[in-house]
């Protein structure tokens, strides 16, 4: 390694980014004027909006509803309608016969009517109501006019009461409340920050990362120039790091600029919202901790998007493969909206939500140590894999020359069969469309019979329907063989512990994003319902393991068999877990998933998968159905939840269960 | 020099058969020696330049440069040869001397020594008015002779070419023929290709016809003159096919 040369790539492309007027705009010319415009600009459209409400007005309606017409009575209405007609830019005009068509209409903005009745004492009590339209922010408006105008007048009344009886007011007001706010400008502003700026940063972290990385690999072998790089007496390792640097470069000023700017734009605002300066600095001091952090996300993305760029063909192939990577990126960045996830030491481990919880700490001044080195250490151990990944792939010619394999020879296009993966993906949107509408209805109308439905009519028929039509033999496509005896002698070792380490897994994931209320109770509805433990099972686990089999390990993965051994197990398992529309449960799923196709393709029976999907779920009635006898609370704690140490015999059984399956199955022939 | 003995590359293809480029190539080429590869699309040539210059791994026989192995001593290869590949990109934001220099750096040679070269090279391909200029603003002739410059920055003794005269305007194309000329009187060994016939007439002092992979036929022009009693290089050519295809019939005159 010639770190020399690694510098010689890494300033010629930087010389290049330069160069490139795009890429000079998006990253240093669009954010210095994008902040002040857009602030600047927005916080003027919200005072003139909010100028323009106050002088428009209203018109209110006065309605009397009277029903003791005393000299006194008429005294305090008239009095209550004198303060109203005192409210700026207000209109108060006497209830027309029209009334509510007018109001109806929009004509006239909020009704005031005055009721009255005596009180114990004989004294003349009023009732006022505001009737108001509160969608909007005139309505509310008006609202608050008419309300502290009526409260003004209230108080002058009890006023002269106490007076006429010679009270001193003050006996009125036992207790004035007060409101010390002890927060500091810095924390308050910290909060605020805290919870945009992660976001932010993070996405134009990745944003601007992303541009460049596409550029510099898949770039080049679109442009062909990688082919003269590569000849040139340069070490794959060295084109890497030149290369990789370049993005972490690229990003982080492009964070930096971004930054800047925004702070300055706040700075412009605040004074120009006439806040005092004194208390509102902008916390520097954080802000150099946050770019601390955001270095280590920085080399990670810039890691992860090189690697990216390095197997694509070109650039366009690039941005495609960048897109998913981006959105979970984003998407775990918007943890940090999450008010009551904080940072611990696990979380601190999880690449971006770490970083987009550190920088709330931070901002708001209080972080550990620990967590801060946790998160760098983890983060470099990612990017390590994933430099280490992208020389791989430089060496390897097959990815390198992907773009030449469609020249030269004449390709010869295979005859599009139906099981082809475009396929597959269509057939499994319209089950997934299916299962959420038509299904939701059946299952809210009776749960039961509905989720006996939707597996039946949803999930199997359809399948069966489909290759009775194209003529297939459904034993065959669906893998439906007899399976052996030592198969179906091991699956229930493999089946028991691997679901004990999945729902210990799923157990660790409610810890962090405890179940909504409305869920727990939906989920307890299906176990309070009055039926037998028989039914259940039917319902829950035979069921299920038959049908969902048949669609998945049987139907679905068939479409992705063009490939290698693991790639149809891979895409089915994913699918697996997006049916299961819970996004909590897709990473439980999906190692099931995995498994059962594995199971699958390795037996070449789907009956051991669907054996393999009865005993897990019927695991996981048994526990929920006799969670409260005795002899399960060995095993179960706080509720329905699987005791810790269970891991531990989980995982020696399934490595075991694992090696013996392993040594009594032989390849699937694909 | 080089030397080839028995070199075969496969492709792995979409469909998971291998395809044979490169099928049992053998040939060899020395200092002070211009040796054409001749062939048509898709002969094989490419490939066989590629494996040579380190691009590609063979998947069996011998590839050396210079008495080095190509793959197990890829950097000392890499050193040792400029190879100027058929389509090449250039990087279009540079001016030819960043780009050159750029190489030179790659290539380690010292800052001094980078600037003479340019400054020879420059003089031979004509390039002076356009050294400053950015490379997205040239001309595809110019582009090509910056190319070729940067190819041999470093001034290694073997020069492989793919191709350099493809697409060219007579004037730079003779202009590049006759730099190659300087080189090989220069002492260089230099391996270049191409499909046309007339090239490898004026300048191949030996001559190795490449068809499907496979080696057709190796020698002097006047050798193979001599052999078929044709004069016409593309007549010799078609001979050299028919009579690989078992078929003796000479098609003369139809070109
Ligand atoms: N990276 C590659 N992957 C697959 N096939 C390739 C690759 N490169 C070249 N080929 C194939 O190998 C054959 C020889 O190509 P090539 O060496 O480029 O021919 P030539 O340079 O003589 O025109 C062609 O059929 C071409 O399609
Ligand atoms: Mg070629």
């Amino acid at each position: 390694m010639n770190f020399k040369k690694a510098f010689v790539i890494y300033k010629k492309e930087m010389l290049e980014l330069f160069r490139d007027k795009r890429t000079l705009f998006t990253t240093i010319i669009l954010p210095v004027i994008l902040y002040p415009l857009l602030f600047a600009g927005f916080g003027a459209i919200m005072t003139r909006q909010a100028d323009v409400l106050e002088k428009r007005g209203a018109t209110v309606a006065f309605q009397d509803s009277l029903t003791f017409r005393t000299p006194e009575t008429l005294a305090i209405r008239d009095s209550i309608y004198e303060d109203l007609t005192k409210i700026e830019h207000f209109q108060i005009i006497p209830a027309p016969p029209t009334l509510n068509l007018l109001y109806q209409e929009g004509d006239i903005d909020a009704i005031v009517t005055i009721k009255d009745s005596l009180n114990v004492n004989q004294e003349p009590v009023f009732l006022v109501t505001i009737r108001y339209d509160g969608s909007g922010e005139k309505g509310l408006m008006v609202y608050h006019k008419l309300e502290s105008s009526l409260l003004n007048t209230s108080q002058k009344i009890s006023a002269q009461r106490l007076q006429a009886l010679d009270i001193d007011q003050q006996i009125i007001k036992p207790m004035e409340i007060m409101p010390l706010d002890t927060s500091t400008t810095e924390k308050k502003m910290g909060n605020i920050l805290g919870t945009i700026l992660p976001y932010l940063m993070i996405l134009l972290l990745i944003t601007g990362a992303s541009v460049v990385a596409a550029d510099l690999v898949a770039g080049e072998k679109e442009r062909q120039t990688l082919e003269t790089l590569l000849v040139s007496s340069v070490s794959r390792s060295e084109i890497v790091l030149g290369k990789y640097l370049t993005i972490v470069t690229m990003a982080m000023v492009n964070v930096i600029i971004n930054l800047v700017s925004i702070s300055f734009s706040i700075q412009y605002l605040l004074s120009q919202s006439g806040l005092d300066m004194q208390g509102i600095q902008m916390p520097i001091n954080s802000f150099l901790i946050l770019l601390l952090a955001m270095i280590p996300l920085a080399t990670l993305f810039a890691a992860i998007l090189l690697s990216i760029s390095t197997f694509s063909r070109n650039m366009k192939e690039a941005r495609t493969y960048e897109q998913p990577i981006i959105i979970i990126a984003m998407l775990m960045g918007m943890i940090s909206f999450l008010p009551t996830v904080e940072m611990n030491n696990v979380l601190a481990l999880v690449p971006v939500i770490n970083v987009a919880l550190l920088f709330k700490v931070v901002l708001i001044g209080n972080y550990q140590l620990s967590h801060l080195l946790l998160t760098i250490g983890s983060t470099l151990v990612l990017d390590v894999i994933a430099i280490w990944i992208t020389v791989k792939l430089f060496n390897t010619e097959s990815v390198l020359f992907r773009t030449q394999e469609e020249g030269g020879k004449i390709k010869i296009k295979n005859k599009r069969t139906f099981f082809s993966p475009f396929y597959g993906i269509v057939y499994f949107c319209l089950a997934l469309a299916a299962l959420y509408y038509l299904g939701g209805k059946w299952q809210a109308a009776n749960l039961v019979n509905g989720l006996i439905q939707s597996e039946l009519i949803i999930i199997l028929f359809p399948v069966l329907i489909l290759l009775r039509l194209g003529k297939y033999k459904p034993a065959e496509i669906l893998r439906l063989k007899k399976p052996k005896a030592k198969e179906l002698a091991i699956i229930p070792f493999m089946a028991i512990s691997a679901s004990m380490i999945v729902s210990i897994i799923a157990q660790v994931i409610n810890h962090f994003f405890p179940f909504p209320q409305e869920y727990i109770e939906a989920m307890s509805r299906i176990f309070t319902q009055d039926i037998s433990f028989w039914e259940m099972f039917i319902v829950i686990a035979l069921l299920p393991g038959i049908c969902e089999e048949i669609l998945f390990r049987g139907f679905l993965m068939r479409f992705f068999e063009q490939k290698n051994f693991w790639y149809p197990i891979f895409v089915t398992a994913i699918l697996f877990a997006l049916f299961h529309l819970d996004p909590f449960r897709f990473l439980p799923v999906l190692l099931l998933g995995i498994l059962l196709g594995y199971i699958t393709r390795r037996t070449g029976s789907i009956v051991n998968s669907m054996f393999f999907h009865i005993i897990n779920n019927t695991l996981a009635l048994v526990i929920t159905t006799f969670s409260e006898q005795n002899w399960m609370r060995v095993f179960i704690q706080d509720g329905e939840n699987l005791k810790y140490w269970l891991t531990i015999p989980a995982i020696l059984i399934f490595i075991l269960s694992l090696t013996i399956f392993n040594k009594i199955t032989i390849l699937e022939e694909v | 020099m080089i030397k080839v003995q028995s070199l075969v590359k496969e492709f792995i293809q979409k469909d998971g058969t291998s395809f044979r480029a490169v099928d049992e190539v053998t040939f060899d080429a020395s200092h002070n020696e211009i040796v054409c590869l001749l062939g048509v699309n898709g002969a094989g040539k490419t490939t066989t330049m590629r494996v040579l210059s380190t691009i590609f791994e063979p998947n069996s026989g011998k590839a050396e440069v210079e008495g080095y192995d190509v793959v197990a001593e890829a950097d000392k290869v890499r050193e040792n040869v400029g190879f100027l590949s058929g389509d090449t990109g250039l990087y279009q934001r540079l001016t030819p001397r960043e780009f050159m220099t750029y190489f030179g750096r790659l290539y380690a040679v010292p800052e001094g020594m980078i600037e003479r070269r340019i400054r020879e090279m420059s003089e031979i391909l004509d390039m002076d008015e356009f050294l400053d200029k950015k490379i997205e603003f040239l001309s595809s002739g110019m582009k090509q002779k910056v190319s070729i410059a940067r190819s041999i920055i470093h001034n290694p003794p073997v020069m492989i070419f793919d191709e350099p005269t493809i697409g060219l305007d007579i004037l730079t194309a003779r202009n590049i023929v006759s730099f190659i000329r300087e080189c090989r009187n220069q002492g260089k060994c230099v391996l270049f290709s191409t499909h046309i016939m007339r090239e490898a007439e004026r300048l191949a002092d030996r001559i190795v016809m490449i068809h499907r992979g496979k080696v057709l036929k190796q020698g002097t022009l006047e050798a193979m003159r001599e052999e078929t009693k044709l004069q016409d290089l593309d007549d010799i050519f078609i001979y050299y096919i028919n009579q690989a295809n078992g078929e003796l019939k000479v098609v003369a005159n139809e070109f």
